[in-house]
Parts: structure tokens; sequence; C-alpha cells
């Protein structure tokens, strides 16, 4: 079966985000969101404002050690940046019967990736709630409490770096709870005991 | 019950009359304090004042209290706020101790907090439909 295309959409602050999504198999898909790539823009705009800064000090001191300092912080800042803040792609692999694995990729490469076996997982439900003066969707797992059924133990949100919006997250929702009714239907395979 | 309006009333007339004279006598009095000179209020027996630094300090205190408070209140508002991965955001104990009540033909449903899962479902799978939910 053909997968479906790329779709754009966008993300809770406005940028231009890209949903990909891919069926594996009958009980297996894969939800890749993109974020948008760093804007030489706004990276030039960064690096001019801190040497300007730098510069005007340099005026001001007489310190060359300013200027040195100054492009040390840029490359060491950039670095860090890239490497633990810069998502570059978030993905979600859901298998059923097995479990739920989310994935984000940095920018220098760097994957973290995390596992919740299908034992575990209640539900995964749309939520909205307040974040930072505004109110948001996303889209969270819910972990089952052991002890309750009725109950969650703990939340885990998902795509926390590219804030998809309501149309992507439907998109999502519908392809996680079409893997999810499979667990209601086929009891008997309860994965890897 | 005791009565709760803010409706006026004879007591509440004389409350906030009491309440006009004395702060209007606190004023004149940190008034004559501020700006009396000292020697003339010793020479009429009145010594036990405290220092007149504090006429403006006071003041300058409570301005920045209130610049202050402002900060303050966003600040606490924010921290109070439940983060994302928070169980706050889904449910609470009111709802986690809740009877469930009989389901009675043509009554109406008694009033509870509905799960998210099947409010998720409600809203967002509509081949559902009203026909499946409990």
């Amino acid at each position: 079966r053909e997968d479906p295309p790329e779709r754009r959409y966008r993300s809770a602050s406005g940028a231009a985000i890209a949903l990909r999504r891919r069926q594996h198999s009958a009980s297996c898909r894969e939800l890749a969101v993109r974020c948008p790539r760093l804007q030489l823009r706004s990276l030039s705009a960064v690096t001019s404002a801190v040497w300007l800064a730098a510069y005007g000090l340099f005026v001001l001191t007489q310190n060359s050690m300013v200027l040195s300092a100054a492009i040390f912080v840029t490359l060491i800042g950039l670095i860090i940046y890239l490497h633990f803040m810069k998502v570059d792609q978030e993905s979600l692999l859901v298998i059923g019967s097995l479990g739920i694995q989310v994935t984000s990729s940095y920018a220098s490469g760097k994957e973290s990736t995390t596992f919740i076996e299908m034992g575990q997982v209640k539900d995964v439900v749309i939520n909205e709630a307040i974040h930072m003066q505004k109110v948001i969707y996303y889209l969270c797992i819910l972990l089952q409490d052991p002890g309750d059924p009725q109950g969650v133990s703990e939340v885990v949100p998902l795509f926390q770096s590219s804030k998809p919006r309501l149309d992507c997250l439907i998109e999502v929702y519908k392809s996680c709870q079409e893997i999810l009714e499979q667990r209601k239907t086929a009891p008997q395979s309860s994965g890897i005991k | 019950m005791v009565e709760n309006s803010p409706a006026p009333l004879p007591e509440r007339a004389i409350y906030g009359f009491a309440l006009f004279l004395g702060s209007w006598f606190g004023f004149m009095l940190y008034l004559i304090w501020a700006y009396v000179p000292e020697t003339w209020l010793f020479s009429l027996g009145l010594t036990y004042w405290p220092q007149k630094y504090w006429a403006v300090a006071l003041p300058a205190y409570l301005l920045v209290a209130i610049g202050i408070g402002y900060i303050l209140l966003f600040g606490i508002n924010m921290m109070s706020t439940a983060p994302l991965n928070s169980t706050h955001t889904i449910t609470d104990n009111y709802a986690k101790k809740q009877q469930q009540k009989k389901f009675q033909e043509e009554a109406i449903p008694a009033l509870r907090d509905i799960p998210i899962s099947e409010v998720n479902r409600m809203f967002f799978l509509p081949e559902k439909g009203i026909c499946n939910s409990r």
C-alpha cells in the first residue's frame, strides 16, 4: 500500500513543519515530524549582534581579549545549541503488541530514544494545557497505573520541540488509534513476557 | 445564612465613616511628623518619635514592594501552572474518587468527569460517534 506523501503543517509558533507517515506492516506505523532547519539569516543575525557587542566593549575597554572571547563564545554556543537544543526530527514508531518508540534527532546528529512497552501504555491522547501564557494542544502517552485499571500513573508528552498544531495532531492521533485498537480485538498476543 | 450581599447597610456606613476619619487623622499626623522641625515637637513635650528618615523611606519601600508584587505574582502564577508532563492536566483527586451512577433509560445522565480517552474519541474519531459512548 502506498504511503501518503509528506504533508506540510504549522507548529504552534507558526514555523513550517512536515509530517511523514510510513506503514511498515499492518500493526507497525512510523510517524515523523520534521522541524525547520537552522536559518542562515538568524545565525548571521545572532553572530553579528554578539560580535558587534564585543567590538563595542573592546572600544570601551581597549582589551583585545574581549574579541577573542566573543569568537570563542560564539563557536561554543553554536555547538552546544546544535547538539543539545536544536531538534531536527521527532518520530513516533508504534508497533502493536510490542510498544511505542519515541526518537528525537538533533541537528548535530545525536539521536535520543525512549521505548515504552505496550503493557504500560494506557492510551495516546491529545491533551490541552497551559504552556507559557498560551493554551496548546499536545499529543501524549498515558501510562497505566499498575494498581488501578482506570488510573493514569504518568503522562509522557510527545513532539515537544516541534509542537504541531491540532490538524497535524489529529492525523497522528488517528494513526495511533488504529494500531491501539488492535490491542482490544487480539488480547492473546501480549508481547514479550 | 449570613447576609453576604454587598448592599449598603447602616453598620457599614458607620464603619466607613470611622475609617474615613481615622485615615484623615493618620495622614495629618504623618504630615506633622514629617514637616514640623524636631525642636518644636520637643518643646511641646512629644519626644518619642521615630527617626524622620522613615518618613521618606517607608513610602519608597512601599512603592518598590508594589512594583515587585506585580512581577512576583506573575512569577508565582507561572510556577504553579502544572507542567505538561504532570497528571494534574488530566485528572485530580475529586475525579478519581467520583462514584458512577447507574445509567437509567430516558433520564438525563448524571454529571461526572468524563475520562480524557473518551473525550478524545468523541472529538477526533467522528465515525465512532455517539452510538458507541457509554
